[in-house]
């Protein structure tokens, strides 16, 4: 029996969003307009904010489903391995974790209603001079490559020690569109010295946004250790079944070779996110250090295998038409969210200074 | 039942033993990563058994702790912070537990006890020139004699024979159709007539391994270990006992440390700011791959102390913690490379190898080459993994 993949948490969750996922995926992939694809987009995240996926972590008394981290694993792993091209992560963990104590933001969240783009403080910009300012009750800045759920309703920005809502239609709030290498949906948002609604203000703005960062970074690990384990499988089930010269590709010592180098990588940063995840579940102070280890580490594994799985499919591993090399570009976009390899050492290195 | 274990409290009593009880001049030997042997592994492995400690791993009517897997791995890890040397005898790790498992009473009086106290010293006698990755095609033959077998042949890659007692020996003692059979384990005692032992010189200039020849040699049958021809078994039993050797990662780290403790020693200077920063980071990097394989190496203990199989993860340890730890001797050989890579052996006296001071750090990089070579290579170590993900 060639290899399969365990999931880090598996379960109902995994299951319903990995099946979701591979729904939204093959369906994508079947629509070449790009119209078309943000109605696809948009069709499945109102299914699963229907479905309840967004309450997930949110209290019960703010009227979520009040579970754990574990849940939220469970959930993002199996749209990781389905390759779901939705801000899951940004929309089930980091918002409502950045969120909390807002329910008049929160509420619409689940529900739904509001799509909430999440600009954090540190987001890319173009230009030094578009940092983004905040005085006297006005935004002004822009910033570039923001994830985005389909038609934005919001954006929630951090700027300063100020946490802010922005609705789109805001007179002087400009966003131009895009794809990104993964599929999913991103915007520039540009921001002329509009009004915005201050949800909370001071230092603990700055410590919420840096732990919902690092809840960010481990749930962006362990959907993409979902992602690696789907890549693994796919490739060897290529190899195995791709004749060439009268030989299953499988049969040849460095191609077999190159597979077992990616399952040494996978392992290692399966152990490590889920190491992660233990000690942040548990709370310790840490916690913070395993997440920047492993984010640090999702860099040099992740990007070895989706290479690697590309390199392995040949020509084929050029086109977008095979679900592995479609996962395989999701993980590469994934170390640029929530802080990319250079931002996780240099906080080592700070910190062991 | 037993009540449950205390595994931190089990800790800081090792921990304080190690720090109380190591002598310094042994742990600075560890530290500075200077070559071990008998002169500094004995002296520890005496302090040890007086405490009862001599064999961690041994069941406690032989001697043993009776400790169970977990805290077996927290004392390893321990000795590693604390700068003691690795028990890593052959014959408390390896010809012990066989002993122990196939040897007679006889056997079990005669040697368990030497092997214990430290007194009696032991190397492995198993490659040859004509067997490294292929063990089972060794051609070293011993014929029956009376109640004597009589060994003809040769043994490399001897760690310690130079300053062994004893070595046990796998030898031929019938021609099979499966290279497998015919292969018995005997203990041989190296001031036996008809032995010779000469020094390999290897890249990092220390002595530790050497070539044995056999001409001739008379071994009384009782030093036969099990049955004739079944020695492939007991060496195999010996090698399924090695598969957790590298959820141990605690040495590793510990070298990780030291290395970055050179960087801030070696490169404090501002002109090499750019150099600590690149090798720092290099470091980080290695860092995050032996974190990974420590979280493996706990899932290895869990997976066993629960009787589950342990699947790949012996093999996926092995590539990655071998390459990893070669990695981190690479960091520190770039950063005292230009000053002590030049100073590798003096020319001018007749001195020993390697004296200048540091120049362990030339070593240890050059030893290191090894660690993606022994113990099944890394190539090895692949066709296990892809046979076993490919299902062919």
């Amino acid at each position: 029996m060639p290899f399969t993949a365990k999931p880090i948490i598996g379960g109902d969750a995994f299951e319903q969003a990995c099946s979701i996922g591979l729904a939204a995926d093959t369906e994508l992939a079947q629509i070449a307009d790009a119209t078309e694809q943000a109605a696809c987009l948009r069709r499945h995240w109102d299914a699963i904010a229907e479905l309840g996926w967004i309450t997930t972590a949110i209290p019960e008394e703010a009227g979520g489903a009040g579970g754990e981290l574990s849940d939220l694993a469970a959930l993002v792993g199996g749209a990781g391995r389905g390759g779901l091209p939705l801000p899951i992560v940004a929309a089930c963990g980091v918002l409502p974790h950045l969120l909390a104590g807002h329910p008049a933001v929160v509420a619409p969240l689940a529900e739904g209603r509001f799509r909430i783009a999440l600009i954090p403080t540190e987001a890319a910009r173009d230009d030094e001079a578009d940092a983004l300012r905040f005085a006297d009750g006005r935004l002004t800045g822009a910033v570039v490559g923001i994830e985005t759920p389909p038609d934005p309703t919001h954006a929630v920005v951090v700027v300063e020690d100020a946490l802010l809502l922005v609705a789109v239609d805001t007179p002087g709030v400009a966003i131009t569109r895009y794809q990104r290498i993964d599929g999913r949906p991103s915007a520039d948002w540009r921001f002329t010295g509009i009004g915005a609604d201050t949800l909370a203000r001071g230092e603990a703005v700055a410590r919420r946004a840096a732990e919902a960062r690092d809840l960010g970074a481990l749930l962006t690990c362990v959907e993409c250790v979902s992602a690696a384990g789907a890549l693994l499988e796919q490739t060897i089930d290529y190899l195995l079944n791709r004749v060439q010269f009268g030989v299953p590709l499988a049969t040849h010592q460095a191609l077999r070779h190159r597979v077992a180098e990616m399952y040494v990588e996978y392992e290692n940063l399966r152990g490590l996110v889920s190491h992660a995840l233990r000690t942040t579940a548990a709370g310790g102070p840490e916690a913070w250090r395993d997440i920047a280890f492993a984010k640090l580490r999702l860099g040099e594994a992740g990007r070895f295998i989706a290479q690697s799985t590309i390199q392995c499919h040949g020509g084929m591993g050029m086109t977008e038409g095979l679900q592995a090399i479609r996962l395989a570009r999701r993980i590469m976009m994934a170390e640029f969210e929530y802080g990319d390899r250079s931002v996780q050492a240099q906080r080592l290195l700070v910190a062991a200074a | 039942m037993t009540a449950a274990i205390d595994y931190d409290a089990f800790r800081e009593e090792v921990r304080d033993f190690a720090m109380m009880r190591c002598p310094p001049e042994i742990r600075a030997v560890v530290a500075t990563y200077r070559k071990l042997s008998r002169k500094v592994w004995y002296p520890w492995q005496k302090i040890l058994f007086e405490h009862g400690w001599g064999a961690p791993g041994w069941p406690k009517e032989h001697g043993g702790t009776g400790w169970n897997l977990k805290q077996r791995h927290i004392f390893d890890e321990v000795m590693a912070e604390c700068d003691c040397p690795p028990q890593y005898h052959h014959g408390l790790r390896h010809l012990g537990p066989v002993i122990i498992e196939f040897g007679s009473d006889e056997q079990k009086q005669r040697f368990l006890p030497g092997i214990l106290s430290g007194q009696d010293w032991w190397c492995q006698g198993y490659s040859e020139p004509g067997a490294g990755s292929d063990l089972a095609s060794l051609r070293t033959a011993a014929r029956r004699e009376g109640d004597e077998y009589v060994v003809e042949g040769q043994k490399t890659w001897t760690s310690h024979a130079q300053e062994s007692d004893w070595m046990y020996t796998l030898v031929r003692t019938s021609k099979e159709a499966k290279k497998q059979q015919g292969i018995s384990l005997l203990l041989i005692k190296l001031d036996s007539p008809g032995i010779s032992i000469r020094p390999i010189r290897t890249i990092d200039g220390w002595h530790h391994v050497n070539e044995v020849f056999l001409d001739n040699v008379r071994v009384p049958v009782a030093n036969r270990v099990g049955e004739e021809g079944q020695g492939w078994t007991y060496g195999k039993f010996l090698l399924e006992r090695e598969r957790l050797g590298g959820a141990n990662v605690a040495p590793m780290l510990k070298n990780l440390e030291r290395t970055r403790a050179l960087l801030a020693q070696e490169l404090a200077a501002p002109r090499h700011a750019l150099k600590r920063s690149t090798l720092e980071e290099r470091l980080l990097m290695a860092e995050a791959e032996l974190r990974g394989a420590q979280a493996l190496g706990q899932e290895a203990i869990a997976a066993t102390m629960e009787g589950r199989s342990l699947g790949l993860l012996p093999s996926v340890l092995k590539l990655s913690t071998s390459v990893t730890s070669q990695h981190v001797a690479e960091i520190a050989l770039d950063a005292v490379g230009e000053r002590l890579a030049p100073r590798f052996r003096p020319t001018d006296a007749a001195g020993a190898n390697a004296e200048a001071p540091g120049i362990e750090w030339v070593q240890n990089y050059m030893y290191g080459r090894v660690r993606t070579i022994y113990g099944g290579s890394s190539e090895v170590q692949k066709n296990v993994i892809a046979k076993q993900l490919f299902g062919i």
